[in-house]
Parts: structure tokens; sequence; C-alpha cells
């Protein structure tokens, strides 16, 4: 540190001139009091207090100069320099030569050596040490031997932007697998150092798996892969799309330019409803630097665009007309429905061409196209004069594999041993109690069940009615099949004349939902309500979800789980959005039983649950440690609800070909260079350290005329004169 | 899920309904045969659930053919699957079990007095949710008698829709038989007329006197001859009925896709 006492200067309180006329005063009232004061002190005397007299003025005089003393300081800095480490994951790839990683190569080149780059820079530099990943993080030197290359791919600009503009310069030890958008700032130059070795990298890469959100059941869905390689122009690779651990299809794409990117289209048509685990692999090539990105993956979400219906009507009827206008009338419902019109006891009095009479196509419905529906309906139907076994056994299976199926009751569907002792007979949820199956003597209303009061199918119109809703409103029933409900069925209304009978039973079969309304004056609903000013919205509701309940429509589903749009990373906290249905998140209700999350190998992993300050809405999180297919489940009193979520491999969609080319182009950009070795930095380093050697610092001004010892000078000139002045005896 | 080998494929709605047709293609195929399991001497108790209401109303003559009901169920007990009751109800517009009657009958020969507005809101709310009213004019005059009455009334009750001629291809030409002209007692329009909301016609009017035609004493002879037609023309009359009767309980059934191809090939269209 240097100081320079190398300058006074004046600030006059008063104008110069003022000052001047007060100097010159001075010194005539100087010389007229030597010519007075000689002749009594003489000579020498006189001048001597004369003398003291004009420093005293002259000192006062000064002082309206204001003088005062600048001062400056200056001082040897030392410049700061920041070396930034890349620790994406691409650096732990193998490197120059093939036997250390690219992170290896950078801490060797830092640390080892004769003369380790790094303490060769610290003498020169203030050197700050940092490791770089998706985001920033300063390092001592002694941890750097234990860093590792696990980090996300390097936001370049946020580093810089964090750094500031206080360093001399930058440097960057990377593989140039950084985000960088381009932009000129104020900011020190980056000068890279390139890690790892373009020309012996070899890799084929799934780089992006392109599918819409969202598919639809029966519609083709374009799946386009874009597939990256480098080194392997003029070969041709296979590509395996799978469901799971089944393989769908598999395609060879010819690889045409090194590096390029191949884009291949696949169409599937999905066939079920679901969310899917679908994934793209390439086999892992001779020679390839990389193998764990050849994979990719993706959770397709699978819904039905219609829900299709067959419906098969024992005859014209009330109840088929008032069901055919509901599903009619619902443009999310496909309805195809047989009536039977003509029975085998029926006379025909009329040639075939004036009837409007078709066959009931039952070996072409209910042998090859059932898998077509998703719903079957028997409307007071009974099978015998149509259907065999066989029939029955196929909607049997049908419905273990996850369809519906409704019967509507009447005197028609349990008479004569119904479907006791046949494949459907199996399935059904209830049986007729005793000799009567049938009865229309006394009508009676409907109540709902304990369990009715809670099933979406009957719960949905609680409000202001308390439970029994707007069920006890209901008109009676004039006939009703006398049911006993099994072990397997659920009753949701019962009659509400003398001993209650089950009216509408619910229950499962396989992956599939079974239910039986047991009347076929349901359509009393629809016009009862109708003769009461009510509306018919009753009726359209409770068919609506009989229907979707019966096809696990999602709509009906308590609960909605909405996952995060993006590919979860492993390390990265996802967070899960539970919203409860509005008629089930009244104050204080616990809908939610539990919250599990699994991972892709099944195991349940820890997770969290709270809720937010929106009603209903609950947040769930969890952590994953490893990449795949993780299922959330939330379970309800009323069922349980999954969902899928793809967290990425740790090197899935990687590119990890050292791009030296990008860093280049990151070095000019910030006025920086690309630098190949520990000399090209020391040199280019000396360079900054040249630039940053002297700074001035500070320049102080300490004023003159306010020092104590110019006080004390004055005093004692004063004091002085006095003396004097005293033993002439002038006092 | 399947994989579409050229990544093309029909969606499901195409697919849906190309299935229907592919069903109807099945006429080609022999009916199913009755499984062999089915008992033929068992025959379950009778349920009927269609009945006929006839609706009594103020002034004119609202009953011209109180014996029309015996032969008009029996056929279609025999041709039909549907168990239809002898026994006819009558009702007045005001009765709230207007609203449980599948079909509602009106019939008469002269002008009959004006519904109260009560009537009509309850008839038009009828009507428009679901119900279904068959009109018979005996007498046949066109702006005289029951016919003006009537049209008056549904002028009141729908005055933004009228009773117009129904299309050949309509589902009641349709639901049964495949009839060209509805028949009656007389003929005075080769087709019946209706009011049609949406894609269901709640209201059908003949003005050719069919309950006239159904018409049978005790001792089992026909009350009225049919004229021009004679007994073709008394036939056709009860196709009309059974073809209006499965109307009311199947709506526009024969309008699905899978019925066209029959039909059409049966018309020759």
């Amino acid at each position: 540190m240097n100081w320079n006492w190398n300058r006074i200067v004046i600030a006059p309180v008063f104008p110069l001139w003022v000052i001047l006329i007060l100097l010159f005063l001075g010194l005539v009232l100087t010389v007229v009091q030597v010519w007075t004061i000689q002749k009594r002190l003489g000579r020498p005397k006189a001048i001597l207090i004369s003398l003291l007299r004009l420093i005293t003025l002259l000192l006062l005089v000064s002082f309206s100069a204001n003088p005062s003393l600048t001062v400056r300081k200056e001082k040897k800095i030392i410049p700061p320099l920041a070396i930034l480490v890349d620790r994406s994951q691409s650096m732990s790839l193998s490197g120059k030569g093939g036997k250390n990683t690219r992170l290896d190569e950078a801490k060797a080149m830092l640390l080892e050596g004769e003369k380790p780059l790094l303490k060769t820079l610290r003498e020169s530099f203030g050197v700050k040490l940092y490791a770089i990943g998706e985001s920033l993080q300063a390092i001592s030197e002694s941890d750097l031997p234990d860093l590792r290359a696990t980090g996300r791919r390097v936001d370049l600009n946020e580093a810089l932007e964090k750094l500031g503009s206080a360093n001399s310069a930058v440097l960057l030890l990377s593989d140039g697998n950084v985000d960088w958008n381009g932009n000129k700032r104020k900011a020190p130059p980056l000068l890279t150092v390139p890690m790892g070795d373009p020309k012996g990298y070899r890799d084929i890469s799934i780089k992006e798996i392109k599918a819409p959100p969202i598919a639809f059941r029966g519609r083709p869905v374009q799946i386009d892969v874009v597939i990256k390689s480098h080194g392997y122009s003029g070969a041709t690779v296979p590509v395996v799309l799978k469901n799971g651990g089944k393989i769908l299809t598999a395609r060879s794409v010819p690889i045409r330019s090194s590096p390029g990117e191949e884009v291949i289209s696949f169409s599937l048509t999905p066939e079920e409803v679901g969310s899917f685990p679908l994934s793209v692999s390439i086999p892992p090539q001779f020679g390839e630097s990389l193998t764990s990105n050849n994979d990719g993956h993706i959770a397709l979400k699978v819904y039905r665009d219609k829900i299709r219906i067959l419906m098969v009507s024992g005859s014209p009827s009330l109840n088929y007309r008032y069901m055919r206008s509901a599903f009619r009338n619902d443009p999310t419902i496909d309805l195809l429905s047989f009536v039977i019109l003509r029975t085998p006891a029926n006379i025909i009095n009329v040639p075939l061409q004036e009837q409007s009479l078709i066959p009931f196509p039952v070996e072409t419905l209910f042998i090859n196209e059932l898998k077509n529906f998703d719903l079957v309906i028997f409307d007071d139907f009974f099978y015998r004069p149509y259907l065999n076994l066989n029939h029955l056994e196929s909607v049997r299976e049908f419905i273990r594999g996850g369809g519906g199926f409704a019967v509507i009751g009447g005197p028609n569907f349990f008479g004569r041993g119904g479907y006791e002792g046949t494949p459907l007979g199996e399935i059904l949820p209830a049986r007729f109690s005793g000799k009567e199956d049938y009865r229309r003597d006394r009508p009676s209303g409907v109540k709902l069940s304990r369990l009715g009061t809670t099933h979406p199918m009957t719960r949905f119109s609680s409000v202001g009615n308390g439970h029994q809703g707007v069920w006890q409103e209901m008109p009676p029933l004039d006939g009703i099949n006398l049911l006993e409900s099994k072990s397997s069925g659920t009753v949701l209304l019962e009659s509400t004349d003398g001993m209650p009978r089950p009216i509408l039973v619910v229950g499962n079969y396989g992956k599939g939902r079974v239910s039986i309304l047991g009347t076929d004056y349901s359509w009393k609903w629809y016009m009862g309500m109708l003769a009461q000013g009510k509306g018919n919205w009753a009726y359209l509701r409770f068919m609506e979800r009989m229907v979707r309940w019966l096809t696990r429509d999602p709509s009906l589903d308590p609960v909605q789980i909405t996952m995060p749009a993006k590919k979860g990373e492993v390390g990265r906290e996802m967070e899960v959005n539970i919203r409860v249905k509005e008629e089930d998140s009244s104050p204080g209700s616990k809908r939610i039983v539990s919250f599990s999350v699994f991972n892709p190998e099944g195991k349940k992993v820890v997770s969290q649950l709270r809720t937010t300050a929106q009603p209903g809405e609950f947040l769930g999180s969890f952590l994953p440690e490893k990449g795949g297919i993780y299922k959330v489940r939330v379970e309800t009193p009323e069922g349980h609800l999954e969902e899928s979520w793809v967290v990425a491999e740790a090197m899935e969609g990687l590119d990890g070909f050292p791009d030296h080319e990008h860093l280049r182009m990151i070095a000019e950009t910030t006025g920086g260079k690309v630098l190949s070795s520990g000399k090209d930095v020391l040199r280019e380093a000396e360079i900054y350290s040249e630039k940053s050697k002297e700074h001035f610092v500070e320049e102080r001004r300490l004023p003159l005329w306010n020092a104590p010892y110019l006080l004390v000078l004055l005093l004692a000139v004063l004091g002085m004169e006095w003396y004097l002045r005293r033993r002439g005896g002038m006092i | 899920m399947k994989r579409h080998p050229q990544g093309k494929s029909d969606i499901s709605r195409r697919k849906f309904i190309s299935l229907s047709l592919g069903l109807a293609a099945g006429a080609l195929f022999p009916s199913p045969r009755p499984s062999l399991s089915a008992p033929a001497n068992q025959v379950a108790p009778t349920f009927s659930q269609f009945f006929f209401t006839q609706i009594k109303y103020e002034g004119g003559d609202w009953d011209p053919n109180p014996q029309f009901l015996d032969s008009l169920m029996e056929e279609l007990e025999v041709r039909t699957s549907i168990s239809g009751m002898k026994e006819r109800r009558l009702i007045t517009l005001s009765d709230p079990d207007l609203f449980f009657c599948p079909l509602l009958y009106m019939a008469g020969k002269n002008e009959f007095d004006p519904f109260t507005p009560k009537e009509r809101e309850i008839l038009g709310r009828f009507l428009t949710y679901g119900g279904f009213l068959l009109a018979d004019d005996a007498m046949g005059a066109k702006g005289f008698g029951f016919d003006k009455s009537f049209r008056r009334e549904m002028n009141q009750i729908f005055p933004d829709q009228e009773l117009k001629r129904l299309p050949p291809d309509h589902s009641v030409y349709r639901s049964f038989y495949l009839i060209e002209t509805p028949g009656g007692r007389q003929r005075v329009n080769a087709y019946l007329e209706g009011i049609t909301l949406d894609q269901w016609t709640p209201v059908v009017y003949s003005q050719n006197d069919l309950s006239g035609a159904w018409a049978r004493d005790r001792f089992g002879k026909w009350i009225h001859p049919c004229v021009p037609g004679g007994e073709q023309q008394r036939a056709s009359a009860f196709k009309a009925g059974i073809n209006i009767i499965v109307y009311s309980l199947a709506s526009d059934y024969k309008k699905d896709l899978v019925h066209h191809p029959f039909i059409k090939r049966r018309l020759n269209l």
C-alpha cells in the first residue's frame, strides 16, 4: 500500500480579493506598529513584537483560505478468479484415452502434476472454486477429490448470474453439455477447458419420445421417437416398443449421418382404457460409450371416447323407451339395442317383405363382438329362446375381463328358473327369494340402504333432503322382483313396504361390475317426478351414474389425482394434487384414507400427505430414488384410485457427446478463449493478472486550519507578544 | 393394447357403426334356434304393462267406438311380444295418473269444449317430456267437428309446432310392419299426421277412424264396414294400430343403423 502526500489545496471561504485586502491591511498595520513603538522599545524589540503580530495576522488570514492536504492511497490487489468444475452426469463418461472419467480429467488438471494448476493460480489470483450442476455450489480444494458427477445438466446462465461481475475471469472445466442461451452480458470472460474426446465418442440414444398426453381407446395414436447417434453412420439399429414387459413392435432404423438425428413413428391403437407404461429401447451397440441412454419411458393414459352399450330388451316397454331416451341424449354413450318384437310363440300373418323385424345376431354379438362393448344390459330379457350356455359363458368372461353388466328386472328375467345354474347365475349379486319371483299387487316405494347413502350410483341428491335424498319422493313401483341379496352383493335400494326387499343390488365379478335393478317400473321415476313438477333429472342422473359406475368411468371416482405434466427426475421431490369431489368434501370430511406410492419394483416408498388452503384439496409428495414407473394410490371408503408417473432413468435422454464446439462458442461470446492445457491456462491467466495489478483505491483531504497544533502556535505567538510588551512596559 | 399394422385405423365410433352394419348383415344367416333346454310347456304368468288410456273430455262425443279394444289387444298379443291389457282406462286431463299412462288415446266425432288452461298445461308437460297421444277422428271431416277442436287444442298446447303429415320413412310406419297407408274405417288420409319434437313424435293423429275399423261386437262381428277398401283396409288399420303401440314403447328404435339394410331391401329402396 502506498501513501502520497503530494497535494495542498485551498478552498477560500471569502473571495480572494477580500483576503488579499485583509493581508495588505495587516502588513500596513505591522509597519505602522513598528514605527510607533520603536521610539519606546528600541528598533529590535519593535520589529520582534510586530513580527509576532504579523505572524498572528497571517495565520488568521490563512484560515480564511481554507487550506487542506490531499492524501491518495493506492493498493495492489490480487485479482479474483472463479473456477467452475462441471459435475453433471455426462462428466462421469470416459475422458480422453478412455481410462478415466471427464471429471477425473478435470481434477487431475487442477490438482496433479509437478506444480498443480490450482496452486499456481492461487499465487496470482484470489481463486474461488465452484462445482456446477443444475446449480452453483462453492467448494473447497479439499472437496475436489471427492466430487462426483451426479448433477443434472449445467445451467450456465444461472451460474454466471450468481457469480456477478466481481471476477476478473471465469475458468470452466466441462465437456460442453451445458445450457447456454448465447446472450452477451456484462460478465467476465469465460476461459473454457474442454474435457472428453469427441472423436472417440460413439453412442446411440433415445433423445425424446413424443406422444399425446392422453389417447382414446380404439383410436390410433402416434408416438414419435427421436434417436440421436454419434459414430454409427451407415449402421441399422433395431428400435423396440414395449408395453411393460410385452413387446408391441420393433422396427429397424438406418442411421444416415454422424452426428445425426432420426425420427421414427409408431402407431398404436389402444384397446383398453387405463395408464400404460410404454418404453422404447435400442439394444446396446458394439463400442458404444454410453448404453444407459438407450431406453426411454412414457406413461400413456388411455380414455374411452364413448361408452358402448349393448342393450337387449325382452319386449318393447316403457322401461326400454325411457332408458333409450336417457342413453341417446348422452353424447358420451353409443347405444346398440335389440328389442325382441316377436317371440317364437307369436304368429306371423304377413310375408317377410311386410315386416320390419330383423334377426337377432346372437353369435356375432355374444361370441365375436362382445369385447367391443363396455356394458351389456339385459332388460327384462329371458335368454333361453335366444341364447345358449356358450353365449352366457361369453358374457361371464366379458364381465370377468372388466365389462359391466346390468340387469333390469321384470316378470321375465327371473322367470322359469331364471339364470340359476347358468354362468350368469354365478356372477349375479342377488337371487330370487322363493316361489314367487315377481310381484305386482302392492306398489312399493324405495329407500336407500345404509351403503346406498354413500354409493356413487345412488348418492347424488343429498342436498336439502337428508341422506335419503330424492329417493323418498320417487313414486311407488307397481312391480318388483322379489330378490334376496347374495353375500357378494351390496344392496343400495330397498322397498319400503313391509319387510325391506332389495331393489338395487350391485357387485363385482373379476375386473367387472354387475348390478340388478329389480323392477320394470323404474320409468315411473321419470314420469312420476315430472307429474310432481320436479323434472326428470333424478331418473336421468341415476341412469347416467349407473352406466358410469358399471363401466368404471373416471368421472365417478371419488377423488381426482393430478400428476405433474413433466417427467420426474431421480432425487427431485414430486408433488401430486389430490382433489376430493365436491359432494364428498363436506367440512370435517376425512374421505382420504391413505396415500401410498410404489416404486418401479412395487415397493412402498416414503410419502407425505398434507391439506391445502382449498377445501377438499390435498398435496401428496414423495422423493423418487430410481427411474421407472411409479404408482400413486389413493384409497377412500368408496374404493381406490391409481395413477402412474414416469421418473426418468439417470442417463435417460442424456446426450453424452463432448460438445467442444459449444464450449468454443461460449468462450467467443463472452470474450474468452478455449484453452486445451494447463500451460495455456497459466499463460492466459497471466494476462488477466497483469491487467488487474494496481488500482487507485482512495483520496482523502485533511483540513489544515482546524489542526490543534495551529491553535497552540497561535496562542504561543500571542503569548510571546504579550510577554514582550509587558517587559517593555507597554501593558 | 394392439399395434395397428399400417398406423391407420377407423376411429372407434366408426368401428362401432361398422359393427352395427355388420350385425345387420347377420340377416343372411339363419336365426338362432331356441335353446333345447327351454321347456316349451312352461308359460310365465302374464304381467301386462301396456294399456290404453282414453281421455274423457267435456262436450262432443269422446267415445265413438267403445268396443275397439279387445280385437286390437288380441292382435297385439298374437303378433308381438307385447302383452296388452284388455281393460281400457278412462281418465280426465286433470288426473295426476295421466303421467303413468303408456298411451293416451283420444277419439271423437264432434267438436268438444276447449280444455282448461290447467288441462292444457298438464297435457303439454306430459307430451313434451315423453308422453304419447294417439288421436282418432271418427268423423273424418277436415276442418269440422273433432278435427277442428283437436287442431285448436294442439295449436294452443304447441303454438310453435303444427300437425304435419308424417313422412313415409317415419318410424311409426316401420316399427313392426312396413306399411304405406294406415287404413281405418274410412279413407280420409293416406297418411298419419303428428307433432314431432326433436326425434320423438308425441302426438299421432289419424282421421281415418282407426278404432272404427278395430271395433267388434261381443259375437265377434265387425261393427263397421271399412270403405272403400274393405277387409284389406281393416287389416291395414290393425297394422297401423300395432305399429303405433310399438312406436309408443320403442320410440324410433327402427331408425337405428342396424335396421337400415333390412328395411331398404324389403322396400326395394
